[in-house]
């Protein structure tokens, strides 16, 4: 592996920043994640060394979504791409973070990272260069609905980063969208911080093309009283890992996670979450949704921390999977560490096929198999997709899993 | 105030077993080397299979690293500062019970254990272990009269030596883990159980393991086979002296179920713990597994851990046979600073295999309590259920209670479900029984038994009321 030969020699990427300067310091003396750690202990060597193939990008990327066209009431932006921006109404303003605030922001974060458990995050700001970080602060209200892409080319490596503040009562409505290319490799991370009493609905949807590979990090810092909503698919990747950390700083916040992979052919597609409650009240309802059909495997880990000081937890975590086929594979572990005493704490781990009884009632009224399990199956997805907002009419990705997969 | 009094109290309830039997023993040095395995070896008499199984698994373990991912943090064990054989002294040959040391029959009298001749009316067959070595086993003609072999492991060797070539190490091989190695290599003694082929037990059987040195680590292995169309009922307990140092216990258990056999195996382990401060106590890493060879065997492990200073336990069963059932019902209590990681493995391997797990965590005062599970379905696995629970209850706010289930499918024709939670005793609840005139530590003890009873439901009466009473004695006032 190429990559990890010039993280070793320092020669990853040329006139370095002293953000990647830093990142490559963390990973030089060991540039590869421990196979053996539970994060990575499931992760497919062959598919991940699949991501790491392709050579860093350098040329500019020519953006040609298949997605719908940008329509007035979003405002679209593209990592990478968007020299300036700034929206400045009435109700709300949209700028851009200065160099200095966001360098001050990523370095506290990379100050508490761990080699292992933000590997992700570590490769993804040693690769990322000025261009490619994308950082906002956006206060306000009646905020149109945003889109932010990112994507890949084909037969290179691609790095993005994005860093939204989002500051005291604000309220915003934000679809992520992360495309691979043909034998691609993106990697994406992504750090939001919710001030006080902000709230953020917040969709992810990765989507890949043959070949293509993505690491997605998702770092969400809540302060009281903010509300994170968030509702992700991920398909269509030949390796792909999404990790997603989430740290109610003060507790007192609200979470929802409704999030989901769907597995074909030889993939395979991880989510990771680990969310900690660092004060008391928080809540969290969490739902993970998998399946996996062909020879493909689906790996599902979270973990639920709630130290002493998170007394009146309410945390709720639910891993719902759908095996469909003899050769594919589901791994799912949801863990809780518990130590206040005064909480409630729950979850619950299901695998399974599709109900027999539901589809032999179907065809008894005249459904044909195929029809009565895509039912079925449209059902499964349909409480993940309801969730991920701006998708409603624009975006017709039920339709998009179940007749293009 | 009152409450928090009250837990105090209950707490320093002094451990009952603590005291040492002051007795001759033979032990020999310190240390682990091939020649201390060919001793052990020779002071047994064993044959040469046995040896070469010892040495193999010797070798083996000198290649392996000690675990860690269970994150208990205990000491460094200085494996070369422990006694590998430790036996009292006494005559060679024992022929009844008259003639074992009145000493040690007073030790297990104390401990409550059934072995003098007055007992028997109990109706349990014992097999006593104290230190390196069985020193009777009672009942015995009894049993014989069924077929059923209920006999020391060292005996068996000498006298069943096919059975034990057959079936050692074949549920729980020598480079399995760190511990199972380590046992392989030195262990000293244990029981042995052979069901013949459609008998039913007459009566349940025991074991009993006292450790009394506090220098010296017990090894003991147990295999119990159990042929077509039997079944049997077999309890354990295990009780410790207080000594300031650590004492290591590094057991294998190994069962065997064919065809339309069952094994209910039931533990009450009360190591002893360490003291307020952590200081001393057992550590205790035992490997436990059974393998449901035959069709529509069923293996049952229920156990209720409340002592040692760090548990390190998976009882798991191998579902081979098509239609075979295994089952892990467990409550485990922490308090002070012991650390216990316990849970199970069901693996399905066969056809409509089904298992069932009930884990039960109580962790109070500073301790760390975490339930660590694998359910696994193999590709042949069709048709097979699993059905996992696991809830904790957390008593005061320095105690932690983790949940790390492992789950993992290959089988779309089968199903799991897995489902946990985490609660603590409620102010609410307790206030209402107490407002009915319950007094507090026996509303506790109430509630504490409730939290349990699908467990203690699943063990032997004998059992069930001991454990019962053990939990009361350990938690009762333990709320804050």
């Amino acid at each position: 592996m190429e990559i990890i030969e010039k993280i070793k020699t320092n020669q990853l990427v040329e006139n370095q920043t002293e953000i990647q300067k830093i990142c490559l310091d963390k990973l030089k003396s060991s540039p590869l994640p421990n196979p053996k750690s539970e994060l990575w202990r499931l992760s497919n060597k062959s598919k991940f060394s699949n991501f790491l193939d392709y050579s860093v990008n350098k040329k500019d990327l020519k953006f040609d979504t298949p997605y719908p066209k940008n329509s007035q009431n979003t405002i679209r932006l593209i990592i990478g791409e968007n020299c300036q921006i700034q929206f400045i109404e009435e109700n709300y303003s949209i700028q851009q973070l200065s160099e200095v605030e966001l360098d001050k922001y990523i370095k506290e974060q990379i100050s508490c990272f761990d080699q292992n458990e933000n590997w992700s995050d570590l490769l993804n700001l040693s690769l990322s260069c000025k261009k490619n970080i994308l950082g906002l602060k956006i206060n306000g209200s009646k905020i149109p609905p945003i889109e932010i892409f990112s994507h890949a080319s084909s037969n290179s490596l691609n790095a993005k980063t994005l860093v939204i503040f989002l500051e005291k009562n604000c309220d915003i409505e934000l679809l992520q969208v992360n495309l691979g290319k043909e034998e691609s490799s993106l990697s994406q991370s992504t750090f939001f911080f919710l001030e006080e009493n902000s709230s953020l609905n917040h969709g992810v949807v990765s989507y890949g093309k043959n070949g293509s590979n993505l690491l997605n990090s998702l770092n969400v810092i809540q302060q009281k009283n903010s509300e994170y909503n968030l509702g992700s698919l991920h398909f269509k990747f030949n390796y792909a890992r999404f990790e997603i950390n989430i740290k109610q700083s003060e507790g007192n916040a609200k979470t929802n996670i409704k999030s989901m992979q769907i597995t074909k052919k030889d993939e395979q597609i991880s989510t990771y979450t680990k969310i900690n409650f660092n004060g008391p009240n928080g809540f969290l309802d969490q739902i993970n949704k998998s399946l996996a059909d062909d020879k493909s495997h689906a790996i599902f880990e979270g973990s639920i921390i709630v130290p002493k000081i998170a007394q009146k937890t309410d945390a709720s975590q639910l891993s719902r999977n759908l095996l469909l086929s003899d050769l594919a594979q589901i791994d799912t572990k949801p863990q809780l560490e518990i130590i206040a005493d005064d909480v409630k704490c729950k979850h619950g781990a299901t695998i399974s096929q599709l109900n027999e009884e539901e589809l032999f009632y179907m065809r008894t009224r005249g459904i044909t198999l195929a029809e009565a399990s895509k039912l079925q199956l449209s059902s499964y997805f349909q409480e993940i997709i309801s969730f991920i907002p701006v998708t409603k009419d624009r975006w017709n990705l039920l339709d998009k899993i179940l007749n293009e997969n | 105030m009152v409450k928090e009094n009250l837990v105090k109290d209950v707490v320093k309830e002094p451990y009952k077993y603590g005291f040492v039997t002051d007795i001759e023993t033979e032990k020999i040095e310190k240390g682990l080397n091939e020649d201390i395995i060919r001793l052990i070896s020779q002071k047994k008499e064993e044959p040469k299979f046995l040896l070469d199984f010892r040495l193999k698994a010797f070798k083996k373990w000198q290649k392996m690293d000690e675990p860690d991912w269970a994150g208990l943090g205990y000491g460094q064990i200085d494996y070369q500062d422990i006694i590998y054989y430790s036996a009292p002294k006494q005559k060679e040959k024992i022929s009844s019970l008259d003639e074992v040391d009145p000493k040690l029959l007073e030790t297990f009298d104390k401990l409550g254990i059934p072995l003098t001749e007055q007992k028997k009316l109990t109706n349990v067959a014992v097999d006593a272990v104290f230190d390196s070595v069985s020193i009777a086993t009672t009942f015995r003609e009894e049993l014989a009269e069924h077929g059923v072999i209920f006999c020391s492991i060292s005996e068996a060797v000498k006298n069943h030596s096919d059975l034990i070539e057959r079936y050692l190490g074949t549920v729980v091989p020598a480079s399995d883990n760190y511990f199972a190695a380590l046992n392989s290599a030195v262990f000293s003694d244990g029981s042995f159980v052979y069901i013949p082929k459609g008998v039913t037990c007459p009566m349940d059987l025991s074991s009993y393991f006292r450790i009394n040195s506090g220098d010296s680590g017990q090894f003991e292995r147990t295999l119990i086979i159990a042929e077509e169309s039997s079944s049997v009922s077999y309890l354990e307990g295990c009780t410790a002296p207080m000594f300031d140092t650590n004492t290591l216990h590094a057991a294998v258990v190994e069962l065997i179920a064919l065809d339309d056999a069952s094994i209910k195996y039931s533990t009450v382990q009360n190591w002893y713990a360490g003291d307020e401060e952590g200081v001393g106590g057992i550590f205790n890493f035992v490997t436990k597994r059974g393998k449901c060879l035959g069709k529509r065997s069923k293996i049952s492990w229920s156990q209720v851990e409340t002592g040692s200073a760090i548990t390190w336990k998976y009882p798991s069963c191998l579902l081979l046979g098509e239609e075979s059932v295994g089952e892990f019902y467990s409550v485990a209590l922490t308090n002070n600073l012991q650390k216990a990681d316990t849970g199970t493995k069901m693996i399905h391997i066969g056809p409509k295999t089904k298992s069932t797990i009930v884990s039960k965590g109580i962790s109070a005062g500073n301790s760390i309590n975490s339930y660590r599970g694998l359910v696994k379905m193999g590709t042949k696995a069709k048709g097979s259920r699993n059905y996992s629970q696991c809830d904790s209850m957390l008593i005061g706010d320095q105690a932690a209670a983790n949940t790390f289930p492992y789950i993992k499918s290959q089988q779309p024709n089968s199903e799991i479900e897995h489902e946990a939670s985490t609660c603590r005793i409620s102010e609410d609840q307790l206030f209402y029984l107490q407002s009915r005139g319950i007094e507090f530590e026996e509303a506790i003890s109430m509630m504490v038994s409730g939290f349990c009873r699908d467990v203690f439901n699943q063990l032997p009466m004998e059992f069930a009321a001991e454990a019962d009473k053990l939990l009361a004695l350990k938690l009762e006032g333990s709320v804050g």
